[in-house]
């Protein structure tokens, strides 16, 4: 019986955790990056130390509630099956999630974990001896990071390529995508992060999020090229799974939402953006609110990207 | 079935062309197993074709394939689902989770989800009955006995006779499951 | 199909309902088998051998019970009839034990008739009440003031006895509303009712029988088999594209009415080409010379123009058919008349079958064996004084009386004519969905001072009911045993598998409650026990009645037994003695001694006609509220073919309004190929009016409102393809 068992939750489950992984690897890169033994983005290192553990905390729990039994969740972590992508991938997420909330607790303000011991009722006051300065483990934890984000990044499309009986699915290039758009949406996170900021933008590390975003867009888009481009060589039931998005249910979502609005109109945008820079090594013009537009155009498209994956993979199927 | 300790590999055979689309395997299987209403273990599916008056009609019995190499199986996050020694693909409900992974991961579209429990389940080709020395529900009941149920690897047994000497398709061989459902041509 | 999180609430609302969470607890015990990877061996249950009464086929069945609660019925593979199967009826019969919508105990109406406002009461009260009613009938307008209807059924019989004991002449039962057509005309050529012997016949034609989706057992399984192992050639005649039509080899979409044509087109091939069997019409036969004579003029260009099948193909097919004769058969089918002619063309199949030779041999028509059984007598009573309210003797004096002729009843009774008719008993039947022109019906039951009704489940008849009396289940009862006659004979036995689970009665425990108040409980002083064990004492095996309570199933050697009837000087029981291909006694009763072709009614322009048929999960009407089976066709459609269908602008899933002279029907629209452009088809059992049934309350349409009464002139058979209806999209 054909059913669409993998939902909404799925959707924004594969799209959390992708942007947590996206986050927190530009982050940790910009906590890498040294310039005079100094972080050279320090802004871009805390926001986004700050923002990485929400989302794939958030995806987490809904991965649970999506569970028939959401309380056996812990069974995942009673074996280890190196078969199963999801079983990869949840000890992956159980990992990165701890790594994420170990660099949001390192790069806490001295002042914001002062307070936050302080909210602790008396009965819990011995717990005020983990209330320490953990700057220093920022740079380590950035690098064990590096490899758990790109992990959990590229699981979630690993997860669903693995799937042999879903033609639409069935490649290795939908963990590149996945991959791809994660850093990307991640980095768009973090643009409009700073673009909604009241502080005045430091044109330096805006730059450096342009720069890698471009790079990430450009990637994803010429493996969404090279993904069609195989499918349409492949057998037929790849080709009539393509149908989905050439023409199918999925067509208009796929190529005006995601393809246009979700990936070339902000490329352009932040090209136009960066044009100065670029062309002329002048100082980029920066406007916050077509910053914004973008960086919100490539978290929608990377959103959509996610939820056409989902439901047309579901959908697809060998005769 | 009796002698125990000899390596078995049940299958089944179908002969489709007997089938007439009355759906007594599909309640018997209901009322074995009990299958919620709007669930199927097995199914029947149907194919047309032409226009009036030349036309086709034709029927096909599903259900768990019993794979020689399940992609349910491997993609399983904590072992519920997992394979007899004799093939048979089983669900061990207490230890699953609900995430549904081996439903999608199924080219056969075999498994189901039961709300009532919050699990995943698909035929077991009656193991419950089979263990008995019985036949599986639905290849007990089909008035035209459109399935064989038996023992692959039963040199003598009817299964090996069938598939020596009739020409037969698995479905979906391209996936690598290694289906166990013989459809006699 | 998207899973919703309000799927998981209904379903758990649906399944926390009183049985059905028994069942379901027993269902889920099973599924503990495979948690711990090995399957129980335990002897958890204990096994019932019984009969299924979901259709009349009555198979043999294993009940297998767990700790009280049926968990499945398995088929029997002891019976030569059922062969080893049960069909998904069958199997979905433990869904009406457990049914919460079955009726649970005995009812009053306390609201207008169809209203549905009950009072439950104690077997007590229904019994007084019932007692009262028809006392009071009597007293009024004589014991004939009721009319006892009913379906087959091992338990009719006592019912049926109530009727006459209480001394109404008026007893109906399904024949004419079925087979009596088919049994009547191979009764006037043959002097019996044959079976067909489709495991071993090379060559099958078959009008309109279904036989793969009305299952008849074993012929179903025994043609499936023969057919698609290519050991049988199958003709198929429909002007649907049935299942069957789809295993056949040849499959003709006749022009509908014209069947009678194609037999008269083959037998003048055969008959004039003299490739018939000389030797049987010789020494078995009489009236030839006179056939001869009758088909010269049916010539098979004639029929081509009549039924619209190839003159060259009908003779191919006549060729065949007496090329593979004795392996030949025109199968009878066994189904409810079509045409007013319905006997005569029924005729023209037995005579054809004749001719060829395949009376009583392998692989042809094999006259009825049995198996000896004893009988319980009990104390007779006097037979009913007043003649029939339907005047059979003289309506259709040919037909078996006691049956009576349904329709010709119902318009006697609306008519007041020849006397009063104030009572209605109605046991397991539904006449509101069996009989055509359901407005008459309901008529019928308003003209009537009181209606009682026996069944197990609301039925539409039941909800417009004064009185429901409850029967058990057939799962939760014995019934007397029964031979079933055939080619393969064989005693069946249904015997109590679990207790009612409800205050029902099984029906001659409410007959006796009822014929004690009636005065009438002396004929009526046994026990169930006392009916097998007397039906058991002549059976020939040893132990009979511990046998069948171990077996369910009683078959004896030496069957099939072809060539009884062939051997020496075997006296055929008809008037002649012979095979009587042209009938005297038909001439003498007023009808044509040999079948004359008369052309059917033409639509008009704008009109289809509506043609009935089957499906392997409904019993008539009677099953479209099992869960179970309901979810493989959850509503029904109105079949029209693609050509008219585009001409109208009807598309799949338009709403139509279906209308004949007997009323108007709303249904949704189902555009096949698989349907004559002059026809239209829609499935029987939807559209109930009775609330407790809640699948298929009000959802889709009742043939039976649509159809027209209409009746075979010989046998009084309702005719159920004579109506033209208009369809209108809305």
């Amino acid at each position: 019986m054909k059913t669409i068992e993998w939902g909404i939750l799925i959707v924004n489950y594969l799209f959390l955790g992708g942007l947590s992984a996206g986050i927190f690897f530009v982050s940790a890169l910009a906590t890498y990056l040294q310039e005079d033994g100094q972080p050279a983005y320090p802004r871009i290192a805390r926001y986004g130390a700050m923002m990485a553990p929400w989302p794939v905390a958030l995806g987490s729990f809904l991965l649970i509630f999506d569970l028939g039994n959401w309380y056996r969740f812990y069974k995942l972590f009673l074996h280890f099956r190196w078969e199963s992508p999801m079983s990869i991938g949840s000890w992956l997420l159980l990992v990165f999630t701890g790594i994420t909330f170990a660099a949001f607790y390192a790069w806490l303000p001295e002042e914001a974990r002062h307070r936050l011991f302080a909210w602790l009722p008396k009965r819990l006051a011995f717990l005020k001896r983990f209330d320490l300065d953990l700057s220093s483990w920022r740079r380590p934890l950035a690098m064990l990071g590096f490899p758990f984000s790109i992990g959990v990044g590229i699981y979630t499309g690993v997860l669903l390529g693995a799937v042999q009986s879903r033609p639409f699915w069935n490649t290795n290039l939908v963990a590149q995508m996945f991959l791809f758009s994660a850093l990307s949406t991640g980095t768009a996170a973090l643009i409009l992060a700073l673009s909604i900021n009241r502080k005045s933008l430091d044109f330096k590390q805006i730059r450096f999020l342009y720069t890698l975003d471009i790079c990430f867009i450009t990637l994803e888009f010429f493996i969404v090229l090279p993904y069609l481009i195989h499918g349409e060589l492949s057998v037929r039931a790849v080709q009539e799974a393509l149908k989905l998005i050439l023409g199918g249910p999925y067509t208009v979502a796929f190529w005006l939402f995601f393809m246009g609005m979700g990936l070339l109109l902000p490329l352009f945008v932040e090209l136009w953006e960066m044009k100065p820079v670029l062309l002329a090594r002048a100082t980029m013009h920066h406007n916050k609110v077509l910053a914004a537009g973008a960086a919100f155009l490539v978290l929608t498209g990377g959103y959509l990207l996610r939820y056409i994956f989902v439901y047309a993979g579901q959908m697809s199927s060998f005769r | 079935m009796a002698d125990k300790g000899k390596k078995k590999r049940y299958a089944l055979v179908l002969d489709s062309k007997k089938c007439m689309n009355c759906k007594a395997c599909v309640v018997a299987c209901k009322a074995e197993n009990g299958v919620p209403v709007g669930k199927f273990r097995n199914w029947i599916d149907e194919e047309k074709r032409g226009s009036y008056p030349r036309l086709l009609m034709t029927f096909d019995p599903g259900q768990c394939m019993q794979c020689e190499n399940p992609s349910c199986v491997r993609v399983c996050p904590t072992g519920a689902s997992w394979q007899r020694p004799d093939g048979i693909v089983l669900i061990n409900y207490s230890e699953c989770i609900g995430c549904r992974y081996c439903m999608i991961a199924c080219p056969y579209d075999a498994r189901y989800f039961r709300e009532d429990l919050g699990v995943v389940d698909k035929c077991t080709f009656c193991v419950q009955r089979v263990d008995r020395g019985q036949l599986p529900a639905c290849v007990e009941t089909c008035p035209s006995k459109v399935r064989v149920f038996g023992d692959l690897d039963d040199p003598n047994g009817e299964l090996q006779d069938l598939l020596s000497t009739r020409r037969y398709l698995v479905k979906k061989p391209e996936t690598g499951n290694g289906p166990q459902l013989y459809y006699l041509l | 199909m998207e899973r919703t999180l309000m799927d998981r609430r209904t379903f758990v609302q649906v399944t926390a309902s009183g049985a059905a969470a028994a069942a379901l607890a027993s269902q889920l015990g099973c599924l503990k088998h495979f948690e711990k990877g090995k399957g129980g061996t335990e002897a958890r249950e204990l096994v019932v051998p019984t009969t299924c009464e979901v259709c009349p086929n009555k198979c043999s069945v294993l009940a297998v019970v767990d700790d009280g609660v049926i968990h499945k019925l398995n088929p029997n593979p002891e019976s030569p009839r059922s062969r080893g199967m049960l069909c998904a009826r069958g199997n979905a019969a433990v869904k009406q034990v457990y049914d919460p919508d079955r009726l649970k105990q005995p009812l009053i109406r306390a609201g207008a008739r169809g209203e549905g406002k009950w009072r439950p009461v104690s077997w007590e009260e229904a019994w007084d009440y019932t007692a009262k009613k028809l006392s009071e009938i009597k007293s009024k307008y004589g014991p004939q003031g009721t009319v006892w209807s009913s379906t087959e059924g091992f338990q009719e019989v006592f019912f049926k006895n109530c009727g006459l004991a209480f001394g109404s002449p008026n007893i109906v039962r399904h024949p004419t509303l079925c087979l009596a057509s088919v049994n009547l005309a191979y009764s006037a050529t043959f002097g019996t009712v044959p079976a067909f012997d489709l495991v071993n016949a090379d060559y099958v034609i078959m009008s309109g029988a279904n036989r793969f989706e009305a299952i008849i057992i074993p012929d179903t399984m025994d043609l499936i088999g023969s057919v698609m192992l290519k050991k049988a050639k199958l003709v198929y005649l429909d002007p649907r594209f049935t299942v069957t039509a789809s295993k056949a080899d040849t499959w003709f979409p006749i022009r509908p009415g014209t069947d009678m044509a194609f037999i008269l087109g083959m037998l003048n091939v055969i008959v004039g080409q003299g490739i018939y069997d000389k030797d049987f019409v010789a020494g078995y036969t009489t009236g030839f010379d006179k056939l001869q004579e009758h088909v010269q003029k049916y010539t098979p260009d004639w029929a081509e123009k009549e039924t619209g099948i190839p003159a060259k193909e009908i003779i191919r097919v006549a060729h065949e058919f007496a090329a593979a004769a004795p392996r030949a058969c025109y199968y009878s089918g066994r189904r409810s008349s079509w045409y007013q002619n319905d006997f005569q063309m029924r005729r023209a199949q037995a005579i054809l079958n004749a001719v060829v030779g395949n009376w009583d041999r392998e692989g042809g028509m094999v006259p009825n064996a049995s198996i000896p059984m004893g009988e319980y007598l009990f104390m007779p009573w006097d037979d009913p004084t007043a003649s029939r309210v339907d005047e059979i003797d003289k309506t259709f004096p040919l037909a078996a009386k006691g049956d009576g002729a349904y329709l010709k009843l119902r318009e006697n009774v609306l008519s007041g004519q020849p006397y009063p008719v104030k009572g209605w008993m109605v046991y397991k039947q539904d006449p509101m969905n069996a009989l055509p022109e359901q407005a008459k019906t309901l008529k019928m039951i308003d003209q009537m001072d009181f209606v009682a009704v026996i069944d197990f489940q609301m039925s539409d008849t039941a909800w417009y009911a004064d009185v429901i009396l409850p029967e058990s289940h057939y799962l939760e009862r014995t019934d007397p045993m029964e031979m079933m006659p055939g080619i393969w004979p064989a005693i069946v036995y249904r015997q109590q598998v679990v207790k009612p689970v409800y205050n029902t009665k099984p029906n001659l425990e409410i007959i006796q409650g009822l014929a004690k108040r009636l005065q009438i409980s002396d004929y009526f002083d046994y026990t169930i026990d006392d009916w097998v064990k007397a039906q058991a004492k002549d059976i020939p095996v040893q132990n009979a009645f511990d046998y069948l309570q171990k077996h369910g199933v009683v078959v004896t050697p030496g069957f099939p037994k072809y060539g009884k009837t062939l051997k020496g000087d075997y006296r055929f029981i008809t008037k002649s003695g012979k095979v009587e291909l042209s009938s005297d006694r038909l001439q003498e009763s007023g009808y044509d001694p040999l079948p004359v072709y008369k052309p059917p009614t033409e639509p008009q322009a704008g009109q289809f006609r509506m043609i009935l048929g089957r499906r392997a999960y409904y019993t008539h009407a009677n099953n479209t509220n099992n869960p179970w089976l309901h979810e493989f066709d959850p509503q029904n459609h109105l079949w029209v073919n693609p050509e008219p269908a585009q001409r109208m602008g009807i598309r799949t899933g338009d709403l139509l309004e279906v209308s004949s002279r007997a009323g108007t029907v709303r249904i949704k629209a189902h555009v096949t190929d698989e349907i004559r452009p002059d026809c239209v088809f829609m499935l029987h059992g939807f559209g109930k009016h009775s609330r407790w049934q809640k699948l298929a309350y009000d959802n889709g349409a009742c043939d039976a409102q649509v159809l027209e009464t209409s009746w075979d002139q010989v046998s009084g058979n309702a005719a159920f393809h004579e109506t033209f209806v208009t369809i209108r999209k809305v």
